[in-house]
């Protein structure tokens, strides 16, 4: 489902997190990096009172919360996506496990980010994973990605592709446009859009123009 | 029975025999010698008694049926003397010539153990010793035997008051009925005996029906006169043979006791190990030939006992007619039984033997099953423990150290931005502070996973799975696993199973692909793990395989680790699944 966002107003954030000094950190980086923290609380409970009520644009949730400490975080997001389409969600998780990510992703990819937590090292690239996630993309962990490009594998196209394009399927797997890419990857959009063709072909997936729909498909790839 | 008795008893029987076979050839009555057929049956029945008799008296001391047994053979001997040619023992001869008969009668109401039971038992044979030799005591007075087809040859009767023969024959006719009254009398007791024989005596007095029966008849034959017109060939020839029957009864009985001690062990041994006690009772009842037996337990704390259906049995006082066998010295088990069995205490004491033995079996079994049991369930709980335990640390990990250095991070991560631009230097050593702290959340993420994986927890098998094998630096591919969820225990023996498979395929063959395969099937989880690696892995290398055989087992499953080389390696695990 897409996610508008009006451009002149600040981002409005909900964040769900039980840790105390880590929330209100949080709260402080993205209230300094321009967005506008309408509400916070320490479970999962609650975080959806606070999604009826505040109607956010981006919630930030980690994965495990009071009070059975597992997967609260992962459902309630679910549960958000579902119930107000409107609101991104990005799941901060101390794990790298792509079953959450599926869980995650399965329904729709568009609006959903999962990133590490260790991501908040890096200010810039945190926020604007949120800002990504906020315009409707898909935001997958670099190294979640990375994990899965390196596993070890026998006997499959993945051998084929050239370094280039792995960098280039890696990206993709991370949920960024052909523009992105072509930013990161100091190449132009052309290029970008005939390693996109070669990757496809090679793996033998059907081309996909719309970025969610082959982010899906590159990480069941990646995953088998 | 002493040495010097024993000698005396059996050269009488040897005397005896002799003299039987001697008189008749040398002089034979009435008349000439008759055919060898004679002869040759009265000492057939002579050495019989005396043969049982004296075994039975050897082997039984206390009881006086080997006694009877010996008399009956010596009054058998009786009517031979009227083979010498003397007035005095011819004399003898007549008067005690069917006091064998009151023998046998006394004999057939004191089977099988020579005492005779009840009052009436003991008037009936007194008065059957006292007929039988009253009334030839009688009859001899008018008894002439020269008149009587007996020529000269024969010595004279000293007792002849008068030789009416008409008067004899009178007497003897009268006789006859009174005879016939009284063995009439003697088969109904026998009968009487039969029907209130349960038990064990049951049998020996079933033996003494098929006996009594056919003697009776013959001896009733003998009182009948004329004897229905059989043959005195016949008759006093073959017909005496019938007497054998009863000493070839009571030597089979013998021989049946002594085979039943050997007939328990069998019975016992055809039982399985440790038999319920059901099925012991049975056993014991048949070996000792009682089926009133009764296996019976003492109710702890009480005097009183149970049977092995847990009904209460008479033991305290015992009812008559019964009888109890300590299987153990407190007298826990017990047996109650007919008190025959007395009569046989070696055939009771090897089956007591026999039965305290399968039950020491039995108790043995179930205390070691219980300890095994107790074994298994702290085996499983010191895994489980352990479990809980490394949850936890997971779990503090996650929730503290991990926790904190996310938070340090972000510190970090605000600081970078606030130093940017204006102090590069500062800029550099946060940025620094920066990696270390995210290798060391790496570093602590590994480490709780290998703790305990919160996936599994959360998600089962299947996600579990698919980390280990994205984690792996051997390429792996998941072939099944089964998307339910089962016991904690379970999801954890099969994860482990997985996880220290793919180490050691990673450890021992890192250029080999691997496979998982989990399947649920009849009860059972099986969890394969095969690569096709140089093989040749040995189970008892490596405590990590020893760990997770005791994991595995834990659970009641089996490791199985199949490793020919050259051919791969293939771990197994069977982990029973209700």
């Amino acid at each position: 489902m897409p996610v508008t966002v009006p451009a002149e107003a600040p981002l409005r954030v909900v964040i769900a997190e039980d840790a105390v000094l880590l929330r209100e950190g949080l709260s402080r980086v993205l209230t300094e990096a321009g967005m506008e923290v309408a509400g916070a609380t320490a479970d999962a409970e609650r975080l959806l009172q606070l999604v009826a009520t505040l109607s956010p644009h981006v919630v930030l949730a980690d994965v495990r919360m009071p009070p059975t400490q597992t997967t609260e975080g992962l459902q309630a997001a679910r549960q958000i996506r579902q119930q107000w389409p409107g609101t991104a969600v990005v799941v901060l998780s101390q794990h790298i496990e792509t079953e959450h990510l599926f869980e995650l992703l399965a329904d729709d990819p568009r609006g959903v980010g999962y990133v590490l937590k260790d991501r908040v090292a890096d200010i810039t690239q945190f926020t604007d994973a949120i800002r990504r996630v906020a315009g409707g993309e898909s935001v997958i962990d670099p190294e979640v990605v990375s994990r899965l490009v390196a596993r070890p594998r026998r006997d499959s196209p993945l051998q084929t592709l050239t370094g280039r394009e792995r960098d280039v399927l890696a990206l993709i797997a991370e949920g960024r446009s052909n523009q992105a890419i072509a930013g990161q990857l100091w190449m132009s959009a052309k290029t970008v859009e005939t390693h996109v063709g070669s990757i496809f072909a090679k793996l033998g997936l059907a081309p996909a123009a719309q970025d969610h729909r082959r982010v899906l498909a590159v990480l069941a790839f990646l995953r088998c | 029975m002493s040495r010097l008795l024993r000698a005396v008893l059996v050269a009488g029987a040897v005397a005896a025999v002799t003299f039987n076979l001697v008189t008749f050839y040398v002089n034979g009555w009435p008349g000439p010698p008759g055919p060898a057929i004679y002869v040759i049956t009265s000492t057939l029945v002579l050495l019989a008694y005396l043969v049982v008799g004296l075994v039975a008296w050897q082997v039984h001391p206390g009881e006086r049926i080997g006694l009877l047994f010996t008399i009956t053979g010596y009054a058998l001997l009786l009517p031979s003397l009227t083979n010498l040619h003397y007035a005095l023992p011819f004399t003898i001869g007549t008067i005690t010539a069917s006091l064998y008969q009151a023998c046998l009668a006394h004999l057939a109401l004191a089977w099988p153990y020579g005492r005779l039971r009840s009052r009436l038992d003991r008037a009936v044979v007194a008065v059957n010793y006292c007929w039988n030799i009253g009334n030839n005591a009688v009859g001899i007075l008018f008894w002439n035997p020269r008149t009587n087809g007996c020529s000269a040859a024969c010595p004279a009767n000293l007792f002849l008051v008068d030789s009416s023969n008409r008067l004899q024959s009178d007497i003897t006719n009268s006789a006859s009925i009174v005879g016939i009254c009284i063995t009439a009398a003697v088969v109904a007791l026998i009968a009487e005996h039969w029907w209130s024989a349960r038990g064990y005596s049951r049998r020996a007095m079933t033996s003494l029906i098929w006996v009594a029966v056919p003697i009776a008849a013959y001896i009733g034959l003998l009182e009948v006169p004329g004897s229905l017109g059989v043959s005195n060939l016949v008759l006093y020839g073959i017909g005496p043979l019938i007497l054998i029957a009863a000493p070839a009864a009571y030597a089979i009985g013998m021989f049946r006791a002594r085979t039943a001690r050997g007939a328990v062990g069998a019975a016992l041994v055809g039982l399985e190990p440790g038999p319920a006690p059901a099925l012991l009772r049975d056993a014991l009842a048949k070996a000792l030939g009682d089926p009133t037996l009764q296996l019976a337990f003492r109710v702890p704390d009480h005097r009183c006992y149970v049977d092995t259906g847990d009904l209460p049995v008479d033991a305290d006082p015992l009812p008559a007619g019964r009888m109890m066998t300590q299987l153990d010295p407190g007298a826990r088990a017990v047996l109650v039984h007919d008190d025959e069995l007395r009569h046989e205490p070696e055939l009771v004491r090897v089956a007591a033997a026999a039965a305290s033995l399968a039950l020491e079996h039995s108790r043995l079994r179930a205390e070691i099953q219980t300890q095994l049991e107790q074994v298994r369930a702290s085996r499983a709980r010191i895994v489980e423990a352990g479990d809980t335990a490394r949850r936890r640390l997971e779990r503090d990990l996650h929730d503290g150290a991990q926790q904190r250095l996310v938070t340090l991070s972000l510190a970090l991560g605000i600081a970078r931005s606030q130093a940017a631009g204006s102090h590069p230097e500062l800029e550099a050593l946060l940025e620094s502070a920066s990696k270390e702290a995210r290798e060391a959340l790496a570093e602590l993420r590994e480490l709780a996973r290998g703790l305990h994986p919160a996936v599994l927890t959360e998600t089962g098998l299947p996600g579990a799975v698919q980390a280990l094998v994205e984690r792996s630096p051997v390429a792996t591919a998941v072939i099944a696993v089964p998307a339910g969820r089962f016991p904690a225990t379970i999801e954890a023996a099969a994860y482990f199973v997985v996880s220290e498979a793919l180490a050691n395929v990673a450890k021992h063959a890192p250029s080999a692909a691997a496979q998982v395969m989990i399947r649920q099937r009849g009860g059972q989880i099986v969890v394969e793990v095969s690569d096709d690696g140089p093989g040749g892995a040995r189970p008892e290398a490596g405590s990590g395989l020893r760990g997770l055989a005791d994991r595995v087992a834990s659970v009641g499953g089996a490791l199985q680790i199949d490793s020919p080389p050259g051919c791969g390696t293939r771990l197994r695990a069977q982990i029973p699944c209700p």
